[in-house]
């Protein structure tokens, strides 16, 4: 009996141990790193993947040959951990790439340095993207994708209500099981106009979304996931992240976004309150949107700069890719992340339960 | 056995806690003091930690988060979900490891037995990623699966067998199935094989013995079995989201969304504290369960 306790008590704290280590993967000890050249050591922080590669060619090499510092990147963008170290007064990270909506959540709960825009030139930088607390790295969109065998020839869906037209455009869908975006695009299905749509009428996106629950196979929950599920003709059609799926169009996959009626968000860049290299961090997020590497970075991965002067600089052709050419730029609709910080809780509840029903 | 602990109880004396300490292999618990403290001092504070996030927030002590746990009914949903899953899961996983525990202790030759063992065991090392996605090539709709039975001229039209139910319990159990395995053999193993010779010498058919003598002496193993895997299924978090559907959403997706995305750890405190306290019940059932299995041995 005592035994069989013990063990229960050991499975038990493992478990607990599993549940509570949630981001176990540290970063490889750059703390432990010589104190006197801390000056010169910048530490950014990015998602991973092929985005950092572009940010570290356009952005990160050229930077570090610039100014005469080095730079450590460390991945993935973690809130749970950036909070943790906020709270804690250790701070390890001196810039870090955010969903925009983390700099008004972030600054709200206290996480995040002000910007010092004496340092940093926003100019072409979109407007929405310019905050007191961040300012705009890029922009991605949630965009139709579609798999190019079952609609060749520019037979797809063009706008959301194509999308949700299962009639005329039959076959297994794929949505972001997010309400962000996706709540968006429920409503422009919905003949709501672009312009009219915030405050969102969360209760007419959902009786929108009800329209076509059946037909979505898949909610999925990582950007991997779209272009994988189109490739492999498990789904025909997805509301997906745009980069994911021109990359994988890149690489041969018969698949293809829509641009149109896109629903734009974007990545910020924000210092973490308490950050031990805050000068050095604001020149290099000066240097992050200064339309030259802008452009650069656009020319390495479709995701749209959010500095606007950079689309001057780059040819038709990947203004194309980017989705950013005169038509697609005036029907896309950028996401109100003000409307979103203040609901996202009470929408994402009705979300969850309305996804169990 | 009744007469020494008899004495024990009526004269607590020196001498018994002498006897004690002779009786108790010192090793084994000084062995056990380390790692048992480790847990105990990290865990507990940890523990604690959340505990106090889960009842106090700025405005200092406060039922808000557990309240608003219960109050809404798709957290409810997600709780009993999640129980679900972990059954269905601890039920296939039982149906199908006992056979192969069984069969794993009756094998006399070694080689199989060390080729079995191998296979339960790399698939207990390879990546739970990895896992789950070569199931997601193998479930999908026009996967491994579906275009064999539809080769086989079983099936017409391809099964659904991802994005759903099916999909997360199929990816459960064979990820959770080796602990299964692992839990059960080492009972079994310990069970005299003469038993059920013995058994079957006094005239039991081979079931009949199976079923009186192994099977409830195979108990301890079933129990444990069950319980890591039911507890270990509770938490988990990427095969559900991977392989499920809208309808699968696992409590500690809910947790996880808390802490990382809506960053309120009062909740995700106050969720965590609600599964460990239905965890630790479910605990203490099979705790009871067990006793009384012991009871009714010993009486027998």
């Amino acid at each position: 009996m005592k035994k069989l306790l013990f063990t229960l008590f050991t499975i038990l704290s493992l478990v607990i141990a599993g549940c509570s280590s949630g981001s176990t993967s540290s970063s490889p000890g750059e703390s432990g790193g010589s104190e006197g050249s801390a000056d010169q050591q910048l530490v950014v922080v990015d998602w991973g993947g092929a985005i950092t590669e572009a940010h570290e060619a356009a952005i990160i090499t050229p930077f570090e040959e610039e100014f005469g510092v080095d730079v450590v990147v460390n991945t993935p963008t973690d809130y749970g951990k950036f909070k943790a170290m906020v709270e804690s007064g250790n701070v390890e990270w001196d810039v870090v790439n955010v969903d925009s909506d983390f700099v008004i959540r972030g600054a709200n709960n206290g996480l995040l340095e002000k910007l010092d825009y004496n340092v940093i030139d926003k100019t072409g930088v979109m407007e929405e993207l310019v905050h007191d607390y961040g300012i705009g790295a890029e922009l991605f969109s949630v965009a139709i994708s579609y798999n190019t065998d079952a609609y060749p020839d520019g037979n797809h869906p063009k706008s959301w209500q194509e999308f949700w037209d299962t009639e005329k455009f039959p076959g297994a869908r794929a949505m972001w099981k997010y309400p962000t975006g996706t709540f968006e695009a429920a409503l422009l299905a919905d003949g709501v106009k672009p312009e009219e749509l915030y405050p969102l009428d969360v209760d007419r996106a959902l009786a929108s979304l009800d329209k076509i629950k059946d037909d979505i196979t898949v909610w999925w929950t990582t950007g991997a996931q779209p272009p994988q599920l189109l490739a492999s003709g498990e789904v025909e059609l997805a509301a997906a992240w745009n980069g994911r799926v021109m990359s994988a169009k890149a690489e041969g996959a018969p698949e293809d976004v829509e641009y149109n009626n896109a629903v734009t968000m974007a990545d910020s860049w924000v210092v973490p309150k308490g950050a031990k290299n805050k000068e050095l961090a604001m020149e290099f997020i000066n240097y992050a949107i200064q339309k030259e590497n802008q452009a650069e970075f656009s020319k390495l991965i479709p995701y749209s700069p959010a500095n606007i002067d950079a689309l001057e600089l780059l040819d038709e052709e990947t203004v194309a890719q980017l989705g950013q050419t005169g038509k697609n730029r005036e029907s896309q609709v950028v996401v109100d992340l003000e409307w979103w910080v203040e609901n996202f809780d009470s929408v994402n509840e009705r979300f969850q339960e309305w996804l169990l029903q | 056995m009744g007469l020494p602990n008899e004495t024990a109880t009526k004269t607590p004396s020196v001498a018994v806690l002498n006897r004690r300490k002779v009786k108790i292999p010192g090793l084994k618990w000084t062995l056990l003091v380390i790692p048992v403290a480790y847990v105990i001092i990290l865990l507990g504070i940890s523990l604690f930690g959340l505990l106090k996030l889960a009842v106090f927030d700025e405005t200092g002590f406060t039922l808000e988060y557990i309240t608003r746990f219960f109050s809404e009914k798709v957290y409810i949903d997600v709780l009993l979900i999640t129980f679900k899953t972990a059954l269905y899961v601890t039920v296939f996983c039982l149906l199908l490891g006992y056979p192969i525990a069984y069969a794993l202790v009756k094998m006399t030759n070694s080689f199989w037995k060390n080729v079995i063992f191998g296979v339960i065991l790399v698939s207990f090392w390879i990546s739970l990623l990895v896992r789950t996605f070569s199931w997601m090539i193998l479930l999908r709709s026009n996967g491994v699966v579906n275009d064999l039975l539809m080769m086989l001229g079983i099936i017409d039209e391809p099964l659904k067998l991802l994005y759903n139910t099916t999909g997360v319990v199929v990816g459960m159990t064979h990820i959770l199935l080796p602990y299964m395995v692992l839990s059960l053999y080492s009972v079994m193993e310990s069970i005299d094989g003469r038993l059920m010779q013995a058994a079957q010498g006094l005239g039991a058919r081979p079931w009949k013995a199976f079923l009186q003598i192994f099977l409830p002496l195979s108990m301890p193993g079933i129990m444990s079995g069950s319980l890591i895997v039911f507890v270990l299924g509770i938490g988990y978090f990427i095969t559900p989201a991977l392989l499920g559907g809208s309808e699968n959403m696992m409590i500690s997706q809910l947790i996880h969304d808390q802490v990382n995305v809506v960053l309120n750890w009062n909740f995700a405190a106050a969720i965590a504290i609600i599964l460990l306290f239905f965890t630790i019940i479910f605990l203490g059932i099979s705790a009871l369960i067990s006793r009384n299995q012991v009871g009714i041995r010993g009486g027998n």
